[in-house]
């Protein structure tokens, strides 16, 4: 690696990967039903073109070039492209609505837009009036355009003749715009989604990126044999690392599925040996193989649930390389040939070496369920600002409830209030056009605020517990994670909405929402008629689940010093499901937790003054909108009692 | 690598401000009475398809709109009345022998291979395009049925003899098919039997047999029918696309009012068999007999 | 239908065998008796899969018919009694077997046509009852036209194999070796070929397509353009041509006589086992059917009496219909709902 300081910017690999491997597959796009493959010597060909199209429109070095569509390799060409000639490419989440992407085209000023299809430049069109900056917009898929005439729309094709035209004149044009930029420069503009206020552009450099691209590299030791589906959206940084930075420093292949709906299909064809999902990808997985599991013939059934328990007892510890009986290895083995393999199979998980999954909390048993069949799931957190990996769980030390040790080069520290900092050489540039909120985030000395609360377990693995604004402390000093403690409840199929409280508390209580539909076979299997949810609520029997799956999740917070006082203390069955329509929830499902506790304040009070039982009266609102009131009388459990055996541990 | 284009039936358009070039009269249908049994299925019914245009037939439930897709698809034979299609003047004709002529059809039932997946049920839409299958181009049972069946026969045994030039040339269907596939976006069912797919998609994929026939007439029989409002705005850009860019004669059959109102260029209202009137739907639309027959079922 | 469920057929086959032949090694040291021997066993086995074979060259023309228009075609029995008295009627006009093959296989085609269009078209769109009631109906006419022309009496097939039993398999495993009847491994070899050569019929030509497009749905066929005429007589034309194969085999072990087209009925639980719509599920079923009863007849058929070889097949059948009465291979019947 003498000549590694060449190697500082995107183009400058691909002219390496171009030579070193040329005749290896740069990128694989599904179309027409068939795996197309590009070289990288073929790939470089395209990118010298079109970057001399580019600038032959006019785009010159600090230009912004937006860049809207699905995982297409010609996109990932344009990124690379607009970095050759100096410009910035700005890619944006293709399902963003016409205003969304008014807003970022005006903010970041691109000039010319590279869009993937129709879809995109109908909405560039309608916004165009609003948006004066942008001059161009080039268009790969011509289906439905042929009767747009306006000229400031071009095909992608004759960009890129017009490139040729101008590299045959001066071969060497190309070479010279790539050797004039160095590591420092911007090399991306990624917009983060921002649930408050507007989009932030967070600006990353080469050197960022290549930085973090190759720690993640050598952490995990990838080469350029890899297999990547690339599914996410190009805008997402994680997308941008692992389909991007990461192959250009290893040179693996990267693949584009046809469409988005063809993504399983595609998986399961291409055999990733590296993939990332989100938890929810996951969950969803493993619900699709259960419920085709339950059409399946009774022997099939028993067989698949004999191996399954097989793996979980010892799959992880095979994975791990722990000490495993001779006879379970066999089993594992004949397990793997019947059914882990051809379940695998059916996924796409034949040839994974490496999976991640990051972004929320995965569920224990389901984190499990695939590294248990041998799949070697980690969890990570990252972040855009930090160009992606901050910690990453090291292999043989992976833990469901941790995000892992921080990764070389990385730094992390806790604040007081538990939020987790952390500095490294992918750290941000800055906000684009926004210095007040890039020193919010940025301390001088290069610390980034996460706003995530954290902890770090005796292994030295940062476990992240909440929003560090969220997190609240006990009257007796220790820190308080609703939802930390929220997520352990809602791992159990039962329990489908918790609400912990505890903030200038004593002690910690929780309401609890049911799963109507776990509970309700529940009490079909048992014979317990119930007319109403309000009535399996009150249900002595269902509340001894409940308190069975709290007092579980009491005792795993006893094992944990710093959880120990944040164990349930008190805690009720709702009589009623939060719901959206009653304010209780946001639209996407999530707690509003001001509402809920003005709503329920009766309750909460009960929960805090030793009552055994309360009254309540509940304005709702039923599905055919009219409103009604609920009244219920909600017995509390008391867990008191758990209280020595806290102590004791 | 080759850039997606459409399948190229017609050259592709320069590009042409959309405007409507209609051709001359592709079929035209004269004096058709048809009936079964005594009762009166079609009375005198006479009306023309233009190259190019989206040629609409609509009325109630009953009022003889298949029966007069049948008739031009050669399922039924009318008692009275001329056909001419492409210049050949005829009563009748064999529904294989449409299909050979360039006449393709969906069903308002949807007639598919269900047990095949959706892109086995395209490529049998390929059938004819395939050297070495013939139809028979006569109605009469005798010689023709011995040449096709011989041909059959040669395929077959050619297919076992010469396995490279077949491959090429499954290929070349399988792309064809490939290319209808991505222009109705049904990517990810391919290989899922149709049998399994919702009713909407059904109808897609009978959409996409009938394309890779490469008609040059296309009789659609309610591609709308018991779709909901998403699925019919998708099926009408489909059938406007496949107007424009195929250039493809379209002849379809609708009861819902609405939608076909905004994509065709004529409408012919049939009612108790009759024909009640037959203009652009803005003529229609205030046409008093066609107020009158729909009122009480409009939509 | 894919390699997985192939192996797993086919293992479960052979595995269930051996297990049989534990039991009865088990068996053989209470009943003295009952003679049991490894070498011995094998031999059986073989004899019962090549015997297998001879019913799935059958049971074929069944699947084929089947596949292509969900008939059952009651009449596939006499078509192989009418095949091969064709061919022994050419050759007992002086003919060398190989042109009377040829011949008889003309005639076969032309009695494709002559069902085709004499009882087939006559019923396009009919429920498939009928049709099934009209295969019957010619069951009878190829039956009485057959013995009109040729005479009833039993002749022999004889296209050269010799009747000498071969010995195969001697070695320190088989001191002995195993006898085997030639016209056996003539008919398995044939079998394996017509399989291979339907199966990509089927699988990979236009004709194919065609047939399965057909198979599913009459009028879509017919809007895309298949000739359903042209095909019916394909099919039936093919299904000729494998009764004659089959003709020719069970004729050149048994004789030509009217019983060959009561083999038919030793097919139908070759069908039950393999499925209806399955041309290796014919080849599975016939094997497992054969190598079952013989088995059966030779190791329990002394206990129980003998004769086993008249039901096994029928009893296996019945257990088919009650736990997978698809086959091992035949498409999974949905229900709509």
């Amino acid at each position: 690696m003498a000549d590694a300081s060449a190697l500082d910017t995107f183009p400058k690999l691909m002219r390496h990967n171009a030579q070193v491997r040329g005749g290896r597959p740069a990128m694989r796009e599904k179309s027409l039903g068939i795996w197309q493959t590009w070289t990288w010597s073929e790939a470089q060909e395209e990118v010298k073109a079109f970057a001399m199209g580019l600038r032959a429109l006019g785009i010159k070095r600090g230009d912004k070039v937006l860049i809207v569509g699905d995982n297409r390799p010609k996109l990932y060409w344009t990124m690379v492209t607009a970095q050759a000639i100096g410009a910035v490419p700005v890619p944006v989440y293709q399902d963003s609505v016409a205003k969304e992407m008014a807003y970022v085209v005006d903010h970041a000023g691109a000039r010319v837009a590279v869009v993937e299809d129709q879809e995109q430049v109908d909405k560039l069109l309608e916004i165009r009036d609003d948006v004066p900056s942008l001059e161009t917009i080039i268009y790969q898929d011509d289906r439905g355009l042929r009767h747009y005439t306006q000229p400031f729309l071009k095909n992608y094709p004759a960009v890129l003749d017009a490139g040729r035209a101008v590299l045959a004149k001066e071969p060497g044009s190309y070479d010279r715009e790539v050797d004039a930029a160095k590591g420092a420069d911007d090399s991306i503009m990624l917009y983060t989604s921002g649930t408050t206020g507007k989009p932030k552009g967070v600006v990353l450099t080469f050197d960022n990126v290549l930085s973090m691209a190759k720690a993640g590299v050598e952490f995990e030791k990838l080469t350029d044999k890899e297999e990547v589906l690339a599914y996410l959206p190009m805008a997402w940084v994680g997308d941008h690392v692992f389909s991007f930075g990461q192959s250009y420093v290893a040179g693996f292949c990267v693949s584009c599925p046809e469409s988005g709906a063809t993504v399983m299909h595609d998986l399961r064809e291409l055999g990733p040996t590296y993939f990332f999902a989100p938890p929810r990808i996951f969950e969803n997985l493993l619900t699709s193989v259960t419920i085709r599991m339950q059409d399946a013939s009774r022997f099939k059934q028993r067989w698949f649930k004999y191996f399954l328990d097989l793996a979980k007892r010892v799959g992880e510890k095979i994975l791990n390389g722990e000490a495993v009986s001779p006879g379970d290895r066999i089993k594992y083995r004949l397990g793997e040939f019947f059914v882990y393999g051809p379940l695998k199979n059916v996924l796409g998980f034949t040839r994974i070496r490496l999976a991640y999954t990051a972004g929320e909390a995965i569920g224990p048993e389901i984190f499990q369920f695939y590294r248990s069949l041998g799949i070697n799931l980690k969890q990570l957190y990252g972040s855009t600002e930090a160009s992606v990996f901050v910690t990453i769980q090291p292999n043989g030390e992976i833990r469901a409830d941790t995000v892992g040790k921080a990764i070389p080069g990385v730094e992390l520290k806790l604040a007081d209030d538990g939020e987790v900092l952390f500095r490294s050489p992918g750290v941000f540039k800055e906000y684009f056009k926004n210095p007040e909120a890039t020193a919010d985030t940025k301390t001088a000395d290069g610390w980034v605020h996460t706003g995530d609360a954290g902890m770090m377990t005796s292994e030295g693995h940062l476990r992240i517990i909440d929003r560090a604004k969220d997190v609240g402390k006990l009257n007796d000093g220790s820190l308080f994670a609703p939802k930390f403690l929220e997520n352990k409840l809602k791992f159990y199929p039962n329990i489908k909405e918790a609400v912990a409280f505890g903030h200038q508390r004593d002690y910690v209580t929780a309401f609890i929402n049911l799963d109507q539909e776990a509970m309700g076979s529940w009490a079909e299997r048992n014979n317990v008629s119930y007319a109403s949810y309000q009535e399996l609520a009150g249900n002595p029997r269902v509340r001894e689940i409940i308190e069975g799956h709290i007092r579980e999740v009491n005792a795993d917070l006893a094992k944990d010093p710093q959880m120990a006082p944040t164990q349930i203390r008190r805690f009720l069955i709702l009589h009623k499901e939060l719901d959206a329509d009653d304010g209780e929830l946001t639209r996407t499902r999530k707690v509003r937790r001001s509402t809920i506790l003005e709503r329920y304040e009766p309750l909460i009070t009960a929960l805090y003054d030793g009552s055994d039982q309360v009254h309540i009266e509940t304005q709702v609102t039923f599905e055919d909108g009219r409103e009604g009131v609920l009244k219920a009388d909600l017995e509390i459990v008391d867990l008191s009692q758990n209280q020595s055996r806290k102590e004791a541990a | 690598m080759t850039e997606t284009a459409a399948p190229a039936t017609a050259e592709a358009n320069p590009m042409a401000p959309p405007e409507r070039r209609f051709g001359a009269p592709m079929l035209t249908v004269d004096s058709i009475s048809l009936s079964f049994g005594g009762v009166k299925a079609l009375t005198n019914i006479s009306f023309d398809i233009l190259e190019h245009e989206i040629r609409a037939i609509i009325g109630p439930n009953g009022a003889g709109k298949t029966s007069m897709l049948n008739v031009i698809n050669g399922f039924y034979h009318p008692q009275e009345g001329t056909i001419t299609y492409k210049g050949n003047v005829r009563s009748a004709m064999r529904p294989h022998m449409a299909a050979a002529q360039g006449i393709a059809r969906t069903f308002q039932n949807v007639a598919l291979f269900k047990g095949m997946s959706t892109l086995d049920n395209i490529m049998t839409g390929r059938i004819l395009k395939m050297h070495n299958v013939r139809a028979p181009e006569t109605g009469v049972w005798g010689l023709d049925h011995v040449l096709s069946f011989g041909a059959g026969a040669l395929d077959f045994v050619t297919q076992c003899l010469y396995w490279g030039p077949n491959e090429k040339e499954e290929i070349r269907q399988r792309t064809y098919c490939e290319e209808i596939i991505d222009f109705l976006e049904i990517q990810d069912i391919r290989k899922t039997p149709v049998g399994r797919l919702p009713y909407g998609l059904q109808k897609r994929v009978e959409l996409a047999r009938a394309l890779a026939m490469e008609p040059e007439l296309l009789l659609l029989d309610e591609p709308m029918a018991g779709m909901n409002v998403e699925e019919k705005e998708d099926m009408s850009r489909f059938i406007l696309d496949v107007n424009d860019e195929f250039g493809m004669t379209i002849a379809l059959i609708e009861h819902d009012m609405g939608v076909v109102m905004d994509i065709s260029d004529r409408v012919v209202v049939l009612d108790y068999g009759r024909k009640l009137a037959d203009g652009t739907p803005d003529e229609v639309r205030s046409d008093q007999g066609v107020i009158d027959a729909y009122l009480g079922v409009a939509h | 239908m894919n390699l997985r469920s192939l192996t797993i057929g086919i293992g479960s086959g052979l595995l269930a065998i051996p297990i049989v032949g534990f039991l009865l090694q088990g068996l053989s040291q209470l009943d003295p008796a009952i003679f049991f021997a490894w070498d011995f066993y094998a031999e059986v086995v073989v004899k019962g899969l090549l015997q297998g074979v001879m019913y799935a060259l059958v049971a074929l023309g069944f699947v084929l018919i089947f596949k292509a228009s969900s008939i059952f075609n009651f009449a596939q029995g006499a078509m192989v009694l009418f095949a091969a008295l064709a061919m022994v009627g050419f050759m007992e006009w002086g003919v060398h077997w190989i042109p009377a093959f040829l011949l008889a296989g003309v005639v076969m085609v032309l009695v494709a046509f002559l069902i085709e269009k004499v009882v087939l078209r006559p019923m396009v769109n009919q429920p498939h009852i009928i049709l099934f009631m009209a295969t019957i109906g010619i069951f009878f006419v190829l039956d009485g036209v057959g013995q009109t022309i040729w005479g009833s009496n039993v002749k022999a097939l004889d296209i050269g194999i010799s009747r000498q039993p071969i010995v195969a398999f001697q070695g320190s495993l088989l001191p002995n070796g195993m006898y085997l009847d030639p016209t056996e491994l003539v008919a398995a070899v044939v079998g394996a070929l017509m399989v291979a050569l339907l199966a990509v019929l089927f699988q990979y030509t236009k004709v194919g397509r065609a047939l399965r497009a057909v198979a599913d749905d009459h009028q879509a066929a017919l809007s895309v353009g298949i000739p359903l005429k042209t095909i019916w007589a394909i099919v039936w034309s093919v299904a000729g041509i494998v009764a004659l194969v089959a003709g020719v085999m069970w004729g050149s072990s048994l004789g030509v006589q009217f019983s060959l087209s009561l083999i038919a009925l030793k097919a139908l639980p070759v069908l039950i086992l393999g499925g209806f719509t399955s041309i290796p599920g014919a080849i599975i079923g016939g094997l497992i059917v054969g190598a079952g009863e013989q088995v059966g007849e030779v190791f329990l058929g002394p206990l129980v009496g003998g004769a086993i070889q008249d039901w096994f097949a029928y009893m296996l059948a019945m257990l088919f219909l009650l736990f997978r009465p698809q086959g091992l291979f035949g498409e999974k019947i949905i229900e709509r709902v």
